[in-house]
């Protein structure tokens, strides 16, 4: 009866500090993908503002040159333009914004960004693109910087949080 | 002579495929009625024009049409296609592939060459910068002029060009616009280029200007028309500048060049045939007078630079071999 007891007490905590660890995992998966998404769009400045590749051409190199576990979204917006004549780029962005959220765990403000980027990308000559991939990075900046924040305060939260309900459920039941 | 039924008889299904080509980069509201048009109409289409505030039309033969909704065509403005400006801008978007940035060298002479070496047309509002004319913006009118590009359309004139053993005619080629002169001189081109086995001619090594990407129809560095497999071509390049980089880099036996006229492409090409290289190009003119009446080409033709000049015309359909004259004594030597 002990024995049960104390595997009970162990499933509950471990989950209980499992799930707390697991949603401060978000945290530092937002803050890597930041991170990698910046990247990836000093890529795409590569191919827009210097090489003057087509957005299409350019989307797939960022995939290609990025790391794929973010890169894909850049495919993604590529494909929806090669196979969907009627729309333009900021509709491409709009297609990707749930593998914003769900897959690469970014907030709205991120995603708010990303489509403002949208918005402008490829409807003007180079020396104004460059432009718009300056105020990008520099707002990409400034949410990894809020990232790494969030990280060290809420990150650090959740996993004492999940750590102490799962010993004061274990208190509470015994 | 038979240019002129080559030109109506050779690849009616490419001419077809090359018009359903130019659709895929007109807006889809639009192309649903274009597609309606039938393909004896369709074989036939030069250009789509699309202006703003205007109807949607086309140009075959020497004449221009209004498209219907219903697909069929008009001479008068009734119950046609009215172009809007989101037709002019989604049009532009696929023709830029979403990415302006990416023809914005090309927007400043005025016209975008896509995929199938179909030449696009823009006008609207220009900008001048620090450097002078930047780039085209509100866009108003896009001309999409269908590439034709027909294969041996010169085989039963090479015969005049070619000198043996293994040379040609420095030649140049005269008509009024729209006669079929670039048509015939690309495929000039491809046969001097490749060589032709019927004339024991091996093939020379040739160098284009294109300077309005009209011969190649070069897209993304791949010449979309096939001027030959020696064929050098520097693309969107002024003549004469064009003519003196061949010169140093590509070594040719031949240059060629279209639409020559001013004094500096005059004194190119002195260079080129200083260096040993033949010259086939064109002019516009309407005839052997008309040309001597124009002083920088009346110079050209009293030096006897050009030893063929083929005189070409719309008077039996276009491309229709008026005349060739030996460029030195001014005869005929048509057989």
């Amino acid at each position: 009866m002990f024995l049960i007891k104390l595997f009970a007490c162990l499933v509950v905590i471990l989950t209980s500090s499992g799930l707390g660890f697991s949603y401060s995992r978000l945290y530092d998966k937002r803050l890597n993908n930041i991170i990698i998404f910046q990247y990836c769009i000093q890529i795409l400045e590569t191919e827009v503002v210097y090489a003057a590749n087509p957005l299409p051409d350019a989307l797939n190199e960022v995939y290609n040159k990025g790391n794929k576990k973010v890169s894909y979204v850049f495919s993604e917006i590529c494909k929806y333009l090669l196979n969907n004549k009627k729309s333009d780029v900021y509709d491409g962005f709009l297609h990707i914004v749930s593998e914003l959220k769900e897959s690469l765990c970014f907030n709205k403000q991120d995603i708010e960004i990303i489509l403002s980027f949208g918005r402008s990308l490829g409807i003007s000559n180079r020396i104004d693109q460059e432009k718009y991939f300056k105020v990008i990075q520099m707002q990409l900046k400034g949410q990894q910087k809020e990232a790494e924040e969030e990280k060290a305060k809420s990150g650090k939260m959740y996993k004492s949080l999940g750590v102490l309900i799962g010993f004061g459920i274990v208190l509470a039941l015994y | 002579m038979e240019a002129n039924n080559n030109f109506s008889k050779l690849a009616q299904t490419d001419k077809v495929k090359s018009y359903h080509e130019v659709l895929g980069f007109i807006d889809p509201e639009l192309t649903t009625f274009l597609f309606k048009l039938p393909s004896n109409i369709v074989e036939k289409i030069e250009e789509i024009r699309l202006r703003n505030g205007k109807p949607l039309m086309i140009s075959l033969g020497s004449k221009d049409y209004f498209v219907l909704k219903n697909g069929s065509l008009a001479t008068k403005p009734n119950n046609c296609i009215n172009i809007n400006s989101k037709h002019i801008a989604k049009t532009f978007q696929l023709i830029s592939n979403h990415s302006i940035y990416s023809v914005e060298e090309e927007l400043k002479n005025g016209f975008v060459t896509v995929k199938g070496g179909h030449r696009i047309g823009v006008t609207g509002k220009a900008i001048y910068g620090t450097s002078g004319f930047e780039t085209i913006r509100e866009i108003s009118s896009l001309n999409l002029r269908i590439a034709k590009e027909i294969i041996g359309v010169s085989n039963n004139i090479m015969k005049y060009i070619i000198k043996k053993p293994n040379t040609i005619y420095n030649t140049l080629l005269v008509s009024p616009p729209q006669c079929g002169k670039t048509t015939l001189l690309r495929d000039i081109i491809r046969n001097i280029s490749n060589g032709l086995a019927d004339f024991d001619f091996y093939g020379l090594k040739v160098g284009v200007v294109d300077e309005r990407s009209e011969l190649g129809g070069t897209f993304r560095g791949c010449p979309q028309n096939d001027i030959g497999a020696r064929t050098d071509i520097i693309d969107s390049c002024h003549k004469h500048e064009g003519i003196m980089i061949l010169l140093r880099s590509m070594s040719p036996n031949v240059i060629a060049t279209d639409e020559i006229g001013d004094e500096k492409d005059i004194k190119a090409i002195h260079e080129a045939i200083k260096a040993g290289v033949k010259i086939i190009s064109t002019v516009h003119g309407d005839g052997i007078n008309d040309i001597l009446s124009k002083p920088r080409l009346k110079h050209v033709i009293s030096e006897r630079v050009f030893e063929r000049i083929i005189l070409i015309d719309n008077t039996r359909g276009v491309g229709t071999i008026q005349d060739i004259v030996d460029g030195v004594n001014l005869k005929s030597i048509k057989g």
